[in-house]
């Protein structure tokens, strides 16, 4: 027992730190996203015409889809970094975005020409839609690890993932603005593809690192 | 906010904010109720082990006491530390485990006697494994495991400590019953 009033003793004597607060970390999270992406635009635009796409309703959900999993994902984050917190509910959010870009992809395959459907889909559109959002999400997912490890998730794997999914569709969202492929079939499927392999790579890397 | 504050809450709330001895307070006050928790979740670890984990709780607490937010009860919080480190404490030990038997041979579980012997209770049988060990492990079986001596007496019997007698056993009983799986058809 004298070993444990030791160690009580010693940790009485330091510092207090400050509490957390998860505002303050979810405005440096949601500027690791926005920070990029603007360089990005401002690098290369975005894309010729983009008043007139928006006229398009297909063509504005590119970009709200990824947007809404991106708020969802930077709530349930924050939430996340105090180790008493649960996803619970909250999760069926995701049920909305994921049953519209379902259902813009079934709707989009039974509208198209079976020639038509993956006319898009070749090695330099994949590589720089899927590339682009994979180098575009290097940054926040970094910074999003490092801010969380300042919380204590009780659940690192978890939080990780959702660490990704928010990076990578906030990311997505951005870059939606320069792309001009607007068949529902190539981006609903190479921003998916694009969104789950950050988080594949977040959710691994967080459980490493977000353990304490 | 709580109608009635918990005691403890107002003591992390007065650390938090930079009273060290309040922060003390806290420390001892809370570590009986981490050592229950550790007792009943880690009853599969030897006992000398969950002092250990009440240990890395509490600097666990210690590192993330920041991450309480005030406006919430203090108990959710507390046990979802305490949670995550025992389990934690798992699976260090889980990944990390080599320690020698001799370290644990006092806390070998005595179930372990009846094991390798169940299905082989033929006295032949029994005495044909027995052949393949030393005469000396082979009379601690004999004495312990078949005829039920008390293993102080056998082990005064045998010149052996206590602790050694236990190990001896315990390896025995292993060697026979890895012989007797092999023998099997």
């Amino acid at each position: 027992m004298t070993q444990t009033d030791d160690l009580i003793q010693r940790l009485s004597r330091q510092a207090a730190i400050a509490p957390l607060r998860p505002a303050k970390l979810g405005v440096a999270m949601g500027l690791s996203v926005l920070v990029p992406v603007a360089l990005f635009l401002l690098i290369f635009g975005t894309r010729p015409g983009l008043g007139e796409a928006w006229t398009n309703p297909v063509v504005p959900l590119k970009t709200l889809l990824p947007l809404t999993v991106f708020a969802l994902s930077l709530a349930l984050v924050l939430r996340l970094i105090r180790p008493e917190a649960r996803v619970g509910a909250a999760g069926w959010g995701y049920g909305l975005p994921l049953a519209g870009a379902i259902a813009l992809w079934i709707g989009a395959f039974a509208m198209r020409a079976p020639q038509a459907r993956f006319a898009d889909v070749n090695a330099f559109s994949l590589e720089e839609c899927l590339g682009s959002i994979l180098m575009l999400s290097v940054v926040p997912v970094l910074v999003m690890l490092r801010m969380l490890r300042i919380g204590a998730t009780s659940t690192p794997l978890l939080t990780g993932a959702l660490a990704g999914l928010c990076a990578a569709s906030g990311v997505a969202a951005g870059y939606s603005l320069f792309c001009t492929r607007d068949n529902p079939l190539f981006f609903v499927t190479w921003y998916g593809v694009a969104i789950l392999i950050v988080t594949a790579i977040s959710a691994l890397v967080g459980n490493r690192a977000l353990r304490w | 906010m709580q109608l009635t504050e918990d005691p403890l809450a107002t003591l992390l709330k007065a650390a938090n904010a930079g009273d060290g001895p309040a922060y003390a307070r806290f420390l001892h006050a809370v570590t009986p109720i981490i050592r229950g928790i550790a007792r009943a979740r880690a009853r599969s670890l030897p006992p000398d082990q969950n002092e250990d984990i009440v240990q890395d709780v509490l600097l666990g607490i210690h590192l993330k006491r920041h991450t309480w937010d005030e406006a919430q009860p203090l108990r959710p919080w507390l046990y979802a530390i305490t949670r995550y480190k025992v389990i934690d404490a798992y699976r260090k030990r889980g990944m990390a485990v080599h320690l020698p038997i001799e370290d644990y041979s006092d806390v070998l579980p005595a179930e372990a006697a009846a094991d390798p012997l169940t299905d082989r209770d033929h006295r032949a049988e029994v005495d044909r494994l027995l052949d393949h060990l030393d005469p000396r492990s082979a009379e601690v079986v004999r004495a312990v495991a078949l005829r039920d001596e008390p293993q102080a007496e056998v082990s005064a019997r045998l010149d052996l400590s206590p602790v050694h007698l236990r190990v001896t056993l315990h390896r025995a009983l292993k060697r026979m019953a890895a012989l007797g799986r092999r023998d099997e058809p």
